[in-house]
């Protein structure tokens, strides 16, 4: 038992990361992003590919996502997306869909579907506690996103951009009355929400292979996590994953239960939330 | 007030064309021209039955001519469902394909397992789709937006890996039907649930009902104070769609005879679906199937193996993403003359959506 509490937790580090960024684009543009998962793909083969080519260490890659990804999302934002923000939300989730489609695409094109994943010295070393083992990248990964968690609330809430954000999201109008360019700000917000995803692709790919196609159900889980949690906030986000990441080891130990539900389980934790706490956990009042 | 008067009379996204004698007469024309393509669609096939051949007229439709038009009839029923709870009531439910892959399977189990005649199991997966749609509908509908689109989403893949891991319903090997060898009896299948959707898009726009609906989608809240009951309205229109959909799926089983997790819950028509009501014009009678023999027939002509496959995934993503930025009002905007594309149409588009 508790070995699979500790095994949530550390699942539950990932989906937070993979969580931040969606429920940030998510809350302040109101874009669901059903191209999120292939933009944590296409940061997973970023990290495939330094460290194949250059033998960089997929931690140590993570800076360099962070600013390929920021300038990706950025890209896609300023062309494309922000072309229809006040059309129907309808539009937003099928340029997303339509992005997802190029983007898994483009990925077969140039990596084929074979499975690629990292290995590292240490990927096999565990840390040893009692009867608890606990792999020394599921740790960092754990580590890496709580710090992910931590700049991510202090660009926000400490920092006149974070403010800029902010207002938007709370009234876009008002916010251009008082200077604020919607363009760039859109802009920057998605391109931060990209930038986390340039975070959680190295940590996806030092334990799972990954194919073009597989960001699908990392799109998902971010869904999940956010209604889980609750929108608009950091920290609902990190109690949303850790929570997530919980369920889904726990009931998939059930007897009678296992991986081929995983799907099923969490729609299952989605609709019973929607349904019985729509604003979520920790979700402030829309 | 003036002053918005003057504007260009560019219909709103998802409104409708004020219908003044002008608009009618388009509408007539356009009737017209269904009539006729019906009549030409009835007739054509009848050139593969033998007695036809043995007169020595030409062979006008091959095989694979009969496979690219049943599939089109497939998605005008498909788009044309969606169209009625996403784009009437404004409920865009992502997961519509749910009720494609419960009616394939209703109808694949109750032939297999049952050894009902076709005829009973294509009723009883429509009756069971709608039942469905009812009980699932109640407690959905009460969500809005992007938390409908998605928990709609998510019943249709949760619904798929269940069955998919159910031994009752064949569990991952799917379901095999006894084998009905007919291209003609198919055809006249799908075609007969296209033409049954488009009229019954016309009866609901035309009716109390459909008003309803539009009332919904304009605005709830105020629907209801005008006395709407939004429950069973929406309900109504998830298990009027849900139907509509259940029968396309109860149709594809036996024709493809072979349905399993990955053919009957395949998300790629969930949204194939919702593109093509899209393009074609949303909240429309005709909309989704101009976008559905359009895109359809894209699909079909590109669709081969390997890289080309890869490539056509590539344009329809493009496809999609142009055009929700240039036509969010769909093809059928520019039938008529009701506006023209041109590069006014285009700038005055993206001023009213984007920033």
């Amino acid at each position: 038992m508790a070995e699979l509490i500790v095994l949530g937790l550390l699942l539950g580090g990932v989906y937070v990361a993979v969580g931040l960024g969606f429920s940030l684009v998510w809350g302040i543009l109101n874009i669901v992003n059903l191209a999120y998962g292939a933009l944590v793909m296409i940061a997973g083969y970023i990290t495939w590919i330094l460290s194949v080519r250059y033998g960089l260490d997929p931690f140590l890659s993570i800076p360099v996502n962070l600013v390929v990804m920021f300038a990706i999302g950025y890209a896609v934002q300023y062309v494309a997306i922000n072309r229809i923000v006040r059309a129907p939300f309808l539009y937003t989730f099928l340029i997303t869909f339509g992005l997802d489609l190029i983007v898994v695409n483009a990925l077969l094109l140039l990596f084929k579907a074979d499975f690629r994943s990292v290995n590292t010295f240490y990927s096999g070393a565990s840390l040893a506690v009692g009867p608890l083992v606990v792999p020394y990248v599921r740790l960092w990964s754990l580590a890496v996103a709580m710090a992910l968690a931590a700049v991510m609330w202090l660009i926000l809430n400490r920092t006149r951009t974070g403010d800029a954000i902010q207002a938007v999201g709370a009234d876009k109008d008002a916010a251009r009355l008082v200077g604020i360019s919607l363009r760039h700000v859109y802009a920057l917000t998605f391109g931060i929400g990209a930038a986390c995803a340039g975070v959680a692709g190295p940590l996806i790919v030092t334990y799972q292979a990954i194919t073009p196609s597989a960001g699908g159900p990392y799109t998902l889980q971010a869904f999940v996590v956010v209604i889980l949690g609750g929108l608009g906030r950091v920290s609902a986000t990190v109690v949303g994953g850790m929570l997530f990441g919980l369920i889904e080891v726990l009931a998939q130990a059930v007897p009678g239960v296992g991986a081929g539900y995983t799907n099923a389980i969490a729609f299952a934790v989605l609709v019973a939330v929607l349904l019985l706490r729509p604003r979520g956990l920790l979700g402030r009042l829309a | 007030m003036a002053i918005e008067t003057a504007e260009p009379a560019t219909p709103a996204l998802g409104s409708f064309a004020v219908a003044t004698a002008a608009a009618r007469r388009r509408e007539r024309i356009l009737y017209i021209v269904a009539a006729i393509v019906l009549a030409v669609l009835i007739v054509i096939p009848l050139s593969s039955l033998d007695a036809v051949q043995a007169a020595g007229l030409p062979l006008v439709m091959d095989r694979y001519w009969f496979r690219v038009t049943t599939l089109i009839a497939m998605f005008v029923i498909i788009a044309g469902a969606w169209n009625i709870i996403g784009g009437l009531t404004g409920y865009p439910a992502f997961g519509n394909v749910v009720f494609f892959g419960i009616g394939a399977y209703t109808a694949g189990t109750l032939i297999t397992r049952a050894s009902l005649p076709y005829a009973t199991a294509v009723v009883g997966a429509v009756v069971v789709c709608a039942a469905v749609a009812c009980v699932i509908g109640l407690p959905l509908l009460r969500l809005r937006g992007h938390y409908f689109a998605v928990a709609s989403l998510g019943v249709a893949v949760a619904t798929g890996e269940v069955i998919n891991n159910v031994q009752f319903f064949g569990g991952a090997s799917g379901i095999f039907m006894p084998i009905i060898r007919s291209d003609l009896l198919f055809y006249y299948l799908m075609l007969g649930g296209a033409v049954l959707t488009v009229g019954t898009t016309w009866l609901v726009l035309h009716s109390r009902f459909g008003f309803g609906l539009i009332a919904i989608r304009e605005d709830e809240v105020a629907a209801g104070v005008i006395g709407v009951n939004t429950t069973r309205y929406k309900v109504a229109a998830y298990m009027l769609s849900a139907a509509l959909t259940g029968l396309a799926g109860a149709i594809y089983a036996q024709w493809n005879v072979f349905i399993d997790q990955s053919t009957a819950f395949n998300l790629d028509v969930s949204i194939d679906s919702i593109l093509m009501v899209l393009i074609g014009g949303i909240g429309t009678i005709f909309g989704p199937v101009i976008g559905a023999a359009a895109l359809e027939f894209l699909i079909q002509t590109f669709a081969g193996s390997g890289e080309l496959a890869v490539w056509t995934q590539i344009g329809l993503g493009v496809l999609l993403t142009a055009a929700v930025i240039f036509l969010p009002r769909g093809i059928v905007d520019f039938f008529g003359g009701r506006s023209s594309f041109t590069r006014e149409y285009v700038r005055r588009t993206l001023r009213e959506t984007g920033v």
